[in-house]
């Protein structure tokens, strides 16, 4: 692994060191007056070429792309051809003091040269002898540091200042003094001034690290000269002796006296460290450009390389290798290598050592790099930013990268862990070891749901932590095929694998269910583990319920992106065909119902051109939240009702107070209540880093252009409400909107006094019908007497009355919210109930309206027995035949008048008419005539049996009565009578009818409901359902019996009747 | 009791713990619990990972269980009390600090030392904190006056420390000015 080569080379004292610009070789020069040049690839043992035309301590050495310089004590500085020994002309001579040091910048045109004189030389390596002066100081220079993109050059002064050139104005100018950082060192014989002070530009030219008389390591950025926390590290003390950063801006190297240490610049934590010769102090020290090479010399006169310092586990020091995936971060920075090594990247990014997760971020990096930083550059317009980019080669994409699928709250591995998932339930956390994962769940809430961890020989690469249980994925490798595994929080229940088929990957997890409480913990069994999502490579979303039974497999439009659940419903983030040319990255969101698939929401996710979906969430409510790459949070309200939900902006994190002056970013858990939990990222931190940095909350805030802050807030404390109202089902309110409520009220009426006071009416009559509480507005009325605004009041009581005389507004949410969120459409349902009543007046087959004709009804007969059917049908068709329904009907009814001597003809007219009965079978065969008729029937009856029902009725017994007073008396016997008759007449009918009758089969049935619905009628007074169902009976046999039954109450009927009319 | 005489006129430093354990701190529940209402009042609802605020007593309470982590106070941190230290040492006048917060550091530094950033140099710098400040108050002994006294930016504990000399000195002082000695010569 790590081996650390040291050859010793110059006397002791200070020495000197760089690299070549391939890395192929390094400079040293020392006490002994020579430069020599290493092969950086050839061991100890090599013998360097030397070169030793200075005459004095060389103490400088640096490189261009063409040449190679060299600084002594004895004021010369010297100019060598590439990698060679060969001397080619003096570069410039200093006024008698030693060279301190030499600059070439990033573009190879010009070099900065200190002294001890109180100016910088700026030499053009065109014409040695154009040379120009940077004036300005008190005290000799004793380093200069060229910005990355050559537009600034920071110098540092033996009196402790860092002074920064702007070196694109003509002539340069200063464009900072940074007073009091560096150590102070005017003795020029003292050892510290042998340290090297000199600041060290991260690649990315936007900060520079330099080591503080503190002994610290500090970060200031270009862009506001602010300092930012410190490295550090308990075993990393005393003076900080040299500086280097790794050649992608990922590693930091510092030397303390003899011992090296490597740092991570984004956690600024040690990576790894190696110790020198001890007593010796290493002076300077310099990362390979090329490769994972440090190299150091120190003031024994040693050179020491040391290969492989950074070993595999982490990200490359030369290759631009930090993932973005799924962080949060703000784009407001360059990836680290983007820049001044990009040309050399190419070169290097041949041997791959990195392991696949970091690959796989590979493929995303030039997203943020290209247009993203471009935008942000326009947005946040610095100019120099501009000027750096030049020298590079710019590859503008044409298409948009698209953003590959990401598991909200996940971070790639950094130090061999990682968070699977990282939400308010929980972490779900992996630790790399060598042959398996360990994976550990921790979450917040102890008191319900146990934390544990696992050996995972798996590798699972996505995580999700739900309600009820925690789901892990794993890529198909060699030998098994893509499984997800899910594990309910729930002592009892055993986890359950789940296979994909072989080739097929799982994009994405997610598990949901209702939410876990300390109260319904024990429950857990009984209300079921929730249910399982998985978006597969075959394109669509698996559902799985909480026991691994395959409930559906939904096709999903376009390409999985990301997807989050709740209790009832899971939100796929997913793109509709490809990003588009200008930028969007073209994500849509679909809301689908878990438990009947359901779509709810569908639409197109709010990402603006050019940014992209950072984090998918929930709030506390159990609204959808997002968070893009301008670092706006969105929630989305309204989300139960379809298609209504919209993305309400409740923070824009550019916009913090806390943000002013500070590098840092944030890296979104979740939204509980009024405040944005996350986790903060100092600098250019992407993700956040192990140990588990405590949570942050943010309080929200819209942002609202005006400054009011006051209406601010009561603006998202009615967002919150309007939220929690629409959580509710069937209850009214809860408590906690009501004291909400009663809250936000209070805040109104501090607004409306303050508009009383300031005399806006209208502004206060505005504010007073937001007001929530009916109580209220009598504190409203009272402001408005106190102001002495009688018209104000008047307006606040109707308001009040307004407000009293309508329907409750709860009531009316929640009718709102029934009609919303009903399965089935009130309309359907309305149609339902009023279709038998809905009359079609074109499809109506009811026969015409009977005109009752009393007077003829007693020309029709006698019909005795309707209850005998065939007989009666015989007879009924007959009559029907030769007459009108409606008589017929009544005939029917009318017993009374039926004769013996009527009797048979009857029957005879029944048995022909039986032949050609075709007209009113139509009227007999429809049911509702039937009850048209009843009222008749029942008159008919009625008349002589009670109480008539109408005038007409009275008048029409009193009409028939002279005449049929002799027929009624004999009515009873005649009915018996009858009785028999009709018997017969039925066997007749039965008889003759025999071949004809099939042609009727239907009359009968009508016919005989007919008369048993009058026989019922004039029983008692029977309800039209049992009337009808009766007459459904009717057909049967036992009709037949049933008749004798009202023979007799007929029979009784008619003596009563008789009476009546006696009297 | 067996305290020397001069210590028991004034209020022992676990009695002053006490007094500060009232407090509110913010912490980091790891359980859930509905708002319950105590003597001092009612705390909570606990809802893992929000914060909350519940007196010092029930942190350490709950700390002990290990069902909380107690967040530090925006004071209790190396930079705040570095910059503390540097105004200590180059200011003639006390830095303002928290009334109570002698007594908040130790129990938290006691009970929660896992939750602090450092909390070794925290505990340096306390003591720095602590000795600049009390030779800040031996220094004042010299302006003492028999009649007043003021202390400010002066804290619960340091206060609790001068006060049995203070007042011993002060009743001496009135003493002196009430019935001076009568002079000698005449």
């Amino acid at each position: 692994m790590a081996k650390v080569l040291v050859t010793a080379s110059h006397g002791k004292g200070a020495t000197c060191l760089t690299f070549s610009r391939d890395g192929q070789r390094a400079f040293t020069g020392g006490q002994d007056c020579i430069v020599r040049i290493w092969k950086i690839n050839e061991g100890a043992e090599q013998e360097p070429s030397t070169a030793a035309e200075a005459e004095d301590a060389v103490l400088c050495v640096a490189a261009a792309d063409d040449y190679w310089f060299s600084g002594s004590v004895d004021t010369e500085a010297r100019r060598y051809l590439r990698d060679s020994n060969e001397f080619d002309a003096p570069l410039t001579t200093v006024a008698g003091v030693p060279v301190r040091s030499i600059a070439v910048d990033p573009k190879s045109r010009r070099v900065a040269v200190t002294s001890d004189e109180l100016f910088v030389r700026m030499v053009d390596m065109e014409d040695t002898s154009k040379s120009t002066r940077l004036e300005g100081y008190s005290s000799g220079v004793r380093s200069a540091t060229w910005h990355p993109s050559g537009s600034h050059l920071a110098t540092c002064t033996c009196d402790g200042k860092i002074v920064v050139w702007d070196m694109i104005s003509e002539p340069p100018r200063i464009e900072k003094t940074l007073d009091g950082i560096i150590p102070k060192v005017l003795d020029t014989d003292s050892s510290e001034f042998t340290y090297d002070c000199s600041v060290v530009w991260h690649t990315s030219g936007q900060h520079f690290f330099v080591a503080t008389k503190g002994h610290e390591i500090i970060t200031i950025s270009r862009s506001d000269w602010s300092k930012s926390a410190p490295f550090s590290d308990k075993n990393a003390t005393g003076a900080i002796t040299a500086l280097a950063v790794s050649p992608n801006g990922v590693y930091l190297a510092s030397a303390s006296q003899s011992r090296v240490y490597i740092w991570s610049t984004e956690t600024k934590r040690v990576v790894t460290s190696h110790l020198g010769t001890p007593g010796s102090a290493i002076t300077r020290l310099q990362f390979s450009p090329r490769q994972n090479l440090v190299a150091w010399v120190d003031t024994d006169g040693a050179f020491s390389r040391w290969t492989k310092p950074i070993s595999d586990d982490f990200p490359d020091p030369v290759k631009a290798a930090i993932s973005t995936k799924g962080s949060a971060t703000v784009a407001v920075s360059f990836k680290p290598g983007a820049d001044f090594f990009a040309d050399e990247l190419g070169a290097a990014n041949g041997d791959d050592t990195m392991d696949a997760d970091t690959n796989l971020d590979d493929d995303m990096l030039p997203l943020d790099d290209e247009w993203i930083v471009d935008d942000m550059d326009g947005a946040h317009s610095t100019e120099p930013k501009e000027a750096e980019r030049v020298p590079f080669v710019k590859e503008m994409v044409s298409i948009t990268k698209a953003q590959p699928p990401f598991q909200p709250g996940s971070t790639p591995f950094l130090n061999k862990k990682r968070y699977l998932s990282h939400n308010l339930i929980g972490v779900i956390e992996v630790t790399d070891t060598d042959d398996a994962n360990l994976v550990t769940v921790e979450c917040f809430d102890k008191s319900t749901r146990r934390g544990y961890n696992f050996k995972d020989n798996f590798r699972y690469d996505q995580g999700y932590l739900g309600e009820r249980g925690a789901v892990f994925a794993c890529p198909p490798q060699n030998e098994h095929s893509a499984r997800v595994r899910y594990r309910p929080f729930s002592s009892t229940s055993s986890t359950w694998d789940y296979e994909l088929r072989k080739e097929t990957k799982c994009l994405g997890v997610a598990a949901g269910g209702a939410a876990l409480t300390p109260k319904n913990v024990s429950d857990i069994e009984l209300d079921g583990y929730g249910f399982v999502v998985i978006a597969t490579s075959e394109n669509d979303l698996t559902f799985l319920s909480g026991t691994g039974r395959e409930r559906r497999i939904m096709a999903l439009p376009g390409e999985f992106v990301t997807m989050i659940t709740s209790a009832e419903w899971v939100l796929v983030v997913h793109r509709a065909g490809s990003t588009t040319i200008d930028g969007s990255q073209n994500l849509h969101f679909t809301m689908i119902n878990e438990e009947d698939f359901s779509v709810r929401q569908r639409d197109i996710l709010p990402v603006p051109k050019g940014h992209t979906l950072k984090w998918m969430g929930l709030t506390d409510q159990g609204a959808p939240a997002m968070y893009d790459s301008t670092g706006c949070l969105h929630i989305m309200t309204k989300y139960r009702i379809p298609h209504h939900a919209s993305w309400a902006r409740v923070l824009d994190t550019n916009f913090l107070e806390r943000r002013k002056g500070k590098d840092e970013s944030y890296w979104p858990v979740g939204v509980t209540g009024d405040n944005f939990i996350c986790l903060i990222l100092k600098g250019r931190q992407e993700h956040p880093s192990f140990p588990r940095p405590l949570l942050q909350e943010l309080p929200l805030q819209m942002p609202f252009r005006s400054s009011a802050r006051q209406e601010e807030m009561l603006a998202r404390e009615t967002m919150q409400i309007e939220l929690m109202f629409d959580n509710l089902d069937e209850e009214l309110t809860t408590d906690d909107i009501v004291s909400r409520e009663k809250a936000i009220d209070k805040e109104f009426v501090k607004l409306i006094h303050t508009a009383c006071k300031e005399g806006r009416d209208a502004r206060a009559i505005e504010l007073t019908k937001l007001i929530h509480q009916l109580p209220t507005f009598d504190i409203v009325s009272q402001i408005a007497d106190f102001f002495h605004q009688p018209g104000l009041k008047e307006k606040v009581i109707t308001i009040k009355t307004d407000r009293e005389e309508a329907e409750d507004r709860l009531i009316v949410a929640r009718s709102k919210r029934r009609r919303w969120l009903k399965q089935d459409a009130p309309l359907r349902q309305l149609a339902g109930t009023t279709n038998p009543v809905r009359v079609d007046p074109l499809g109506d087959g009811r026969p015409p309206p009977v005109i009752e004709r009393p007077g003829m009804a007693r020309v029709t007969v006698p019909i005795i027995e309707r209850t005998q059917y065939s007989s009666l049908n015989a007879s009924t068709s007959q009559r029907t035949a030769t007459q009108e329904s409606p008589s017929w009907d009544d005939s029917v009814v009318d017993s009374s008048p039926a004769a013996e001597k009527r009797k048979r003809p009857d029957l005879e007219d029944s048995f022909p008419s039986s032949d050609f009965p075709m007209p009113p079978p139509k009227q007999r065969a429809n049911p509702f005539a039937r009850k048209d008729k009843n009222p008749f029937a029942r008159k008919a009856d009625a008349k002589t049996i009670r109480k008539s029902e109408s005038f007409f009725d009275k008048v029409d017994a009193a009409e028939s009565e002279p005449p049929r007073k002799p027929k009624t008396s004999t009515k009873g016997k005649e009915r018996e009578k009858k009785d028999g008759g009709p018997k017969q007449a039925t066997l007749f009918g039965m008889i003759s009818k025999g071949p004809p009758k099939p042609k009727k089969a239907l009359t009968p049935q009508p016919v005989d409901a007919q008369s048993d619905a009058q026989l019922e009628s004039q029983m008692t007074d029977v309800s039209m359902s049992e009337l009808t169902i009766d007459s459904q009976e009717g057909v049967g046999g036992q009709e037949r019996e049933y008749s004798p039954d009202w023979e007799e109450t007929q029979v009784d009927d008619d003596p009563s009747l008789m009476a009546i009319s006696d009297a | 009791m067996a305290l020397p005489q001069s210590l028991r006129v004034s209020v022992t430093p676990p009695e002053l713990e006490l007094v500060a354990s009232q407090q509110l701190v913010e912490i980091v529940p790891l359980i859930a619990m509905e708002k319950t209402a105590f003597i001092s009042g009612a705390y909570g609802p606990l809802r893992p990972p929000n914060k909350a605020k519940v007196p010092l007593w029930m942190a350490v309470n709950l700390k002990l269980k290990k069902k909380c982590h107690i967040v530090a106070p925006e004071w209790l941190n190396v930079e705040f009390l570095q910059e503390r230290v540097n105004l200590e040492t180059t200011q003639p006048t006390f830095s303002h600090l928290p009334l109570r917060f002698a007594e908040i550091a130790k129990v938290i530094l006691d009970v929660a030392s896992n939750d602090l950033d450092n909390p070794d140099k925290i505990r340096s710098l306390l003591k720095d904190l602590r000795e600049a400040r009390q030779a800040k108050s031996r220094d004042g002994l010299k302006e003492l006056d028999h009649s007043e006294l003021s202390l400010p930016n002066l804290c619960s504990m340091e206060i609790n420390e001068i006060r049995p000399y203070f007042v011993q000195a002060m009743n001496v002082l009135t003493q002196l000015v009430r019935n001076p000695v009568p002079d000698p010569l005449r």
